[in-house]
């Protein structure tokens, strides 16, 4: 069978992700990150002062915030090769990478709709950050869902020579386990769960930066394997 | 059965086999346990912590939303965390009944792929996004009035109003219960399906009123489809219970012959 399809979309996780790195660098709100006990005013007042920086990082996350997409469906593709006893959580892995997606997409929104108009009133501004911030870091549940059906395929392959090694599943579920403080920013204004804090904002991200990275060659490895296996069997 | 595939099976006794692959179809029990975990969750998240079932009233007036909110403040957060924990779980009942759809005969993959697709998309409009619009309102309940109202309105009227993708949902699994000549699920519960497309377009009409039984908390567009609705669920949790059962021991669903063995 040949692999070049999955490896294309293999190859889109360093690409685009190089480019969502540099939008997280460029936007002015993450070094450090925006805090939420910022008054309207002095939020509505970073809007006008970074408008520029702010568009073009968010310019460059709603075109590329969705680009991982292929990749997880490369990883439904491997988990569909694991002899599970039927498919149920490739299937459940696909929807929740496609609801989790959605959020991404939403705080993207509301970060540029933000930006749109730097002049509108402070409350309004305020509103929509809140969103942004909210959107992107607290809706951890479909992470988590994905990680859990990976792992769990991952415990259930009953092949020979498993489709990914037995570490990758509890490498998938300590990394969920780090990303659910997230959720609380949902309610703090300050401390390490507030948004700006050090477990919900860099802990999670620097997690999922992680998670993404040792995945990418995790897969590569999977591919190469069904390359052989299949390259044999031929 | 053939040469090679017994070479397999001895092969595959050779290997040590996981522990847990020994439950036959563990993969859909685990799926199926998150269907009445989940729902007890979105319970307790919705009646219980954020008070936002039954919903409050849309006649409300301005200083009656504030003070829900205010008083409610912590309550709401915490729902809202629970909840954006715990969505994903939504997903696993998804990944089951896709199985299950799949196995029907005379239907295309295509009905159980847009079930998946429906709920899928449900989740932000249907769900979540009443989440945020409370915990915006919740997180900063000192906000202009305005905007509580506005984030109020946002969020029940997308939980109570989404329709579109549970239309989708409900329509796609009746015809395809209908249409399956293996009675993977019985006839009735398609029947039931169809009512579930009547509730949502019962609640068409939230959009419209404030008041009455067919506002957001009404006794039709609200109270009657919720109870419809609950009564459907803990019919597929028993149709899946029953499907999952039935399925053949040999039934391969991987489509590979020599792994088959190893349940």
């Amino acid at each position: 069978m040949n692999t070049t399809d999955q490896r294309i979309c293999l190859w889109l996780v360093p690409a685009f992700g190089a480019l969502l790195l540099l939008a997280f660098c460029i936007f002015p709100g993450f070094f450090p990150p925006l805090s939420p006990t910022l008054s309207a005013e002095e939020v509505a007042a970073f809007y006008r002062n970074h408008v520029g920086q702010i568009r073009a990082s968010m310019i460059i996350c709603n075109v590329c915030g969705v680009a991982f997409i292929p990749f997880f469906m490369v990883i439904v593709v491997q988990m569909q090769r694991m002899a599970n006893p039927s498919r149920a959580f490739a299937y459940s892995y696909l929807s929740a990478a496609a609801s989790g997606a959605t959020l991404f997409a939403l705080a993207n929104l509301a970060w540029l709709i933000a930006a749109f108009r730097p002049e509108r009133d402070p409350q309004l501004t305020m509103m929509l950050n809140d969103l942004a911030w909210m959107a992107f870091i607290t809706p951890v549940g479909f992470i988590l869902a994905q990680n859990l059906c990976l792992a769990l395929g991952i415990y259930l392959d009953a092949r020979p020579h498993p489709v990914f090694p037995r570490w990758v599943g509890h490498f998938n579920l300590a990394t969920a386990l780090l990303m659910t403080p997230g959720a609380f920013a949902l309610m703090f204004m300050t401390g390490p769960l507030a948004w700006d804090g050090a477990l919900a904002f860099w802990l999670r991200i620097g997690t999922y930066a992680l998670y993404l990275g040792v995945m990418f060659f995790v897969v590569r490895a999977a591919i190469n394997r069904q390359a052989s296996e299949e390259g044999a069997a031929a | 059965m053939t040469g090679t595939s017994t070479a397999a099976a001895r092969r595959l006794r050779a290997t040590k086999v996981p522990v847990l692959t020994k439950t036959r179809n563990l993969d859909q029990w685990i799926c199926w346990w998150s269907i009445p975990i989940f729902y007890s969750v979105f319970g307790l998240v919705f009646v219980y912590l954020t008070r936002l079932m039954p919903p409050p009233s849309p006649g409300h007036t301005t200083e009656q939303i504030i003070s829900f909110i205010q008083l409610n403040a912590t309550h709401l957060q915490i729902g809202i965390v629970v909840l954006s924990l715990s969505l994903g779980l939504a997903s696993l009942s998804s990944g089951i009944i896709v199985v299950q759809m799949r196995r029907m005969q005379g239907v295309s993959p295509a009905l159980a792929y847009a079930y998946l697709a429906a709920l899928a998309v449900a989740a932000l409009p249907g769900c979540l996004f009443c989440g945020f619009m409370f915990a915006l309102a919740a997180f900063r309940p000192d906000r202009d009035p305005r905007l509580i109202v506005l984030l109020y309105d946002m969020g029940l009227l997308s939980f109570v109003g989404s329709l579109g993708c549970f239309v989708v949902q409900y329509m796609v699994f009746a015809i395809a219960i209908f249409l399956d000549e293996r009675e993977i699920f019985p006839k009735w519960l398609g029947y039931m399906s169809i009512w579930g497309v009547v509730t949502e377009l019962l609640a068409i009409p939230i959009w419209i009123f404030r008041s009455g039984p067919y506002a957001w908390n009404g006794l039709i567009s609200f109270y009657l489809g919720t109870i419809i609705f609950v009564v459907w669920e803990f019919c597929l949790v028993v149709c899946l219970y029953k499907a999952i059962k039935a399925q053949p021991i040999d039934e391969s669903l991987q489509g590979d012959d020599s792994l088959a063995i190893a349940r």
